[in-house]
This record gives structure tokens, sequence and C-alpha cells, in this order.
């Protein structure tokens, strides 16, 4: 199946001392550069306006006349176009630069045909703007995570089997046996995300199934497209990012192929827990509940190695960009998915079903975790695919600290303010007004966060920017990758 | 929910155990092709000639001058 290249001394481009077989990591990074500044432009674009659409749901949801004169800007609407331009136009579009550019790192090959991949990559944007224009004007599905209307989805279908197939080419044609652990996770999410989006797709909105069937698909898709999706991309992108930057391989990398397998088995089963306490089977709810507590498994071994490669150079990870960010959205996954799992126990659910605690639940996970590895990664990846250096270290530790500090008051104000709306809720001695008034306090932090938030995405936009334009940037001197040889200033 | 009814579930029922029987081949698969042998090789693949093993490869830009434009880990594991 796989292309070997080891000659006969034993070496493999990896080890060789042949400028042209080292030259490979630069041709690899040439031949994706196009297409990965396309996509990540793209999702930096959606980042600002799924960051516009977040703000207005926010000061909504304690200020209900704010912004209300049009339909097209009401709470229903806002919040379900930040969800789709955030998931899928910022999730999706760094995925595929950063995920597509380390699968073809590790396979060693060059991606081909790049002209298909940037016309797939612009199918997929024009896909997404005509869903969130169909969601604002009023064409919204009723179905959580899928409500972009049904004449948009074939379109992005489509496009994303067209850029799927890339990853799968890369790994198909693959120099060496060996699967590194990132190209396990890549691999597999490339294959999941259709499945679980295509099901979802012809079983509620093309042809819906019966009754509770569709809740049970609707969970099983929405939780799946954090699981299946975007945590076995981020969780590829730091186990490549940690070893790679710090010279030190991953402490354990058995705990990373069991912290996989036992991800790729147990998490498929667990979506299941948002329907606690609803009207299907309860051995169904408990299937959901003992494989969300079995994730502790791969969690604690993600967190397990992840601190271990760290250990005694933590001054290096503070002084990397890259390891701010990637550091930060480890130590949130090994957080969020401990809670998460504790979530799905029904006496913590009677609780927390139905408040703020799921809401910041889900942007621990989405956000702390998930986007946070991924600034890091293009932190990462821009310098070597434009040989030149970030413009402004400032601009990265402002973006890092407004970020930082926005989603921690937000996960912090939604988890309590819903866990005390949650006990609320269940004193039947309490008005239901009453609760919801005494979840204001919280929403307004909720949108001090958003303000934070703002800012960090501005800092990280225009760094972005002036790198791109390269006014006043640091260049790098000719070299396979910019890493060789830095004309001044730090590496990369 | 009526007994009969539980028939509605089967194709939620089929895509989960379709699902574990795949990782479960691709589990079989990669044991099968060696990738859960000699860990400690596997781990260290991912360092290149360009990038290579025991030296920092990321720093914030516009650091003081470092004498050989790179800087060099110190620790034991090297």
């Amino acid at each position: 199946m796989s292309q070997s290249t080891t000659n006969t001394a034993g070496e493999t481009p990896y080890s060789t001392n042949s400028t042209a077989e080292r030259a490979e990591l630069s041709t690899i990074d040439a031949s994706i550069r196009t297409a990965a500044l396309f996509f990540v432009i793209s999702a930096i674009g959606w980042l600002m306006i799924g960051t516009v659409l977040a703000l207005l749901a926010a000061f909504k949801a304690h200020e209900p006349n704010f912004a209300s004169t049009y339909e097209f800007l009401t709470f229903g609407r806002v919040r379900s176009a930040h969800l789709n331009a955030m998931a899928l136009g910022w999730g999706n579009n760094i995925i595929f630069a950063v995920g597509l550019w380390i699968m073809a790192r590790l396979c060693r090959s060059p991606i081909n045909h790049k002209g298909l991949l940037l016309i797939a990559g612009i199918f997929w944007n024009v896909g997404l703007t005509v869903g969130i224009f169909g969601i604002l004007r009023g064409d919204i599905t009723s179905v959580e995570w899928l409500e972009i209307p049904h004449y948009a989805t074939p379109l992005l279908a489509l496009s994303y089997a067209l850029i799927g197939v890339w990853g799968v080419m890369a790994f198909r044609f693959r120099k060496g046996d060996h699967v590194y652990v990132s190209q396990w996770y890549i691999l597999a999410a490339i294959f999941w995300f259709p499945w679980l989006y295509i099901v979802a797709q012809i079983m509620i909105i093309w042809f819906p199934a019966r009754g509770v069937v569709q809740s049970v698909t609707n969970w099983w898709f929405a939780h799946n497209v954090l699981g299946l999706w975007l945590t076995p991309m981020a969780l590829a992108t730091a186990y490549y990012l940690i070893p790679k930057v710090l010279g030190r391989p991953i402490y354990s990398y058995y705990l990373s192929v069991l912290g996989f397998w036992s991800l790729a088995i147990f998490y498929n089963w667990a979506g299941v827990h948002h329907l606690i306490g609803g009207p299907i089977p309860v051995w169904l709810i408990s299937a959901g509940i003992v494989a969300s507590v079995m994730m502790v498994v791969p969690v604690v071994v993600v967190g397990i190695n992840h601190h271990m490669s760290v250990v005694g150079l933590h001054r290096e990870v503070w002084r990397s960009p890259t390891l701010r960010f990637v550091v930060f959205g480890a130590i949130s996954y090994t957080m969020v998915s401990l809670i998460g799992s504790a979530m799905a126990l029904r006496t913590v659910n009677q609780v927390t079903h139905f408040t703020h605690f799921t809401v910041g639940h889900a942007h621990h996970g989405v956000y702390a975790f998930f986007t946070m590895i991924m600034f890091g990664g293009v932190y990462y990846m821009m310098p070597r695919l434009l040989k030149r250096e970030w413009p402004s270290a400032g601009l990265i530790k402002l973006h890092f600290w407004a970020c930082a500090i926005g989603i921690t008051i937000m996960v912090v104000a939604l988890q309590v303010g819903g866990w005390i709306q949650g006990m609320e809720m269940n004193n039947a001695e309490i008005p239901f007004l009453q609760t919801v008034q005494n979840t204001i306090p919280w929403l307004k932090a909720r949108s001090v966060s958003g303000i934070f938030l703002t800012v960090g995405h501005v800092a990280f936009a225009v760094n972005f920017f002036w790198m791109l334009f390269a006014a006043g940037a640091v260049r790098a001197k000719q070299g396979p990758t910019l890493l060789a040889e830095v004309k001044e200033g730090g590496v990369a | 929910m009526d007994a009969e009814s539980y028939t509605d579930l089967m194709p939620i029922i089929f895509l989960g155990v379709a699902f574990f029987t795949v990782a479960i081949s691709m589990l079989y698969w990669s044991a099968k092709r060696g990738q859960l042998r000699d860990f400690d090789k596997q781990a260290k693949t991912i360092f290149t000639e360009e990038e290579p093993e025991g030296e920092l490869s990321d720093s914030f830009p516009a650091k003081p001058k470092k004498k050989k434009g790179r800087d060099k880990l110190k620790f034991e594991s090297q």
C-alpha cells in the first residue's frame, strides 16, 4: 500500500544528510501553500463574522430589545448563524488548512492537483455563505447543529468529499510504513465527519425517520461533531506540535495509541446522554452514559501524555507562541472532558440539563480546547508556508491573554450560573421567572467575556494580514524551511 | 414508547454496530501491519534534519539575537 523510500543504508528522508531529500519538507510546504492560505483567510473571515454574531446573541440574552428591529436579527437566527459560522466556517476551514498540512508533512507526500483542492474550498465557503444567509432570512431548520437549510447542504457535502479525498490520497501515497498517531486521528476524522453529516442529513432532513429517532440521530450527530471531528483534529495537532516544538518525543507513544483507539471505540456511543430523561429506551441512554464515563480512559491517557511531555520544559513552552495556545488547549481538553463525563451521570444531569451549564461546557470544548490548539497550529504553520516571521510579538501576547481570560470568564460564568439555575429550577418553591432573572448577572459576564475574545480575534487577524502582506515583517533567509536559519530575532 | 416502535431505532443501532466494527477492523489491521510495535522509534519519526530532535523550533519573534540562530535545549533525554 505504501511506498517506502528507505535506502540500503537504512536512511529515510528524515535521517539522511542529502540536501535533496532534506528539502522534501519545503516541497511539501510549498505544495499546500496556496490552498492552506485560502483556508486560513476564509477561517479568519468566518471567525470575525461568527464573533459579531456571538456578541449580538450574547447581548440579546440579557437585553432582549437590543437590535430587535429586524427579523434577521432575532435571537434564534443570530445564535444559529453564529454556531454554524464558527463550527463550519472557522472550524472546518482551519482544519482543512492545519490538518491537511500536518497530514502532508507526516506522509512526506506533496499535495497534487492543488487547483481542484482550491475549487473545492471555494465551493465549501460558497455553500456555507448561502447556508448562513438562509438561516438569517428565516429558512433555518429546527434541528440543532443542522440549522443550515436543505438547499445549501448538497454543495457542502460535495465540496467536503472533494477536500477529504486529498487527505486520503496523501495517506494512500505516503512514504514509509509507519503511521504516526496524528495521522491516525486525521485519517479517522476525515472518514467520520462525512459519515456523521450525510447520515444525519438523510435521517433528519431528506428522509426523516419517525419520532424520537430524529432526536437520537440529532444528538448522535451533534455530539460526535465535537468528539469525532473537532477533537481528533485538535489532538492530532497537539500530538504533532508539542514534541515538534520542544524537540522531545512524546512521553509515551504507547499511551497515545491507546488514547486514539479508546476514543475511536467509545466516543461514538456517548451522544445519547443529551437525551437523559427523554422518551427513548432507558437502555440506550444507559449505553450512552457508560460510554461517556469510559471516555475517562482516553482523556486521562492524553492528559498524562501531554503533561509528561512538557515536564521540565515549562519555560520553553511559555516562550513558544505555538505552545502557549496548544498547552492551554490541551489542559482544557482534560478539564472539559472530565466535566463532560460527570455531566452524563443522571444525578448531575438532573441539575445541568436545560441550563447555561451546557452552553458553558460547549464553549469550553469548542473554544478553550479546539480553537486554542488551532490558533497554535496557525502560529507554527504560517512562518513555514510564507517563510516570514510573525511581525508582532505584542499582538500574539494580546491575542493569547485576551482569549485566555475571555474564555475563562465565559466558562466560569456560564457553569457557575448554570449550576445555580439548575438547582433553582429543581426547587418547586422558586417561580420559574425568578430563576430566569437570576441568570442575568451571569449572562452579562458572558457578554464581557465576548468583548475580551473580540479583542483577541482582532489582534490575531491584524497580525495575520500584516504578515501576509509582509509590511515590516522579518524575512528569513533562503533555506529549506524557516527554521534552518533566521536573519534576526527568534526562530519561527 | 411501544414495544413495536423499538424497530424505529434499528438504523441507529445498526450504525453504532457498524461504527464499532470498523474501528475494531482498523485496530486489527494496524496490529497486523506492525503499527503497535517499537513505540520509542515510532515516536521520533516526526523529527527531521531541518527540525531535529533536541532543538526548540518555536519562540516569539524579535527576541534578542542568539549565537547560532537556534535555541539549544538542555535536558538529559538527548
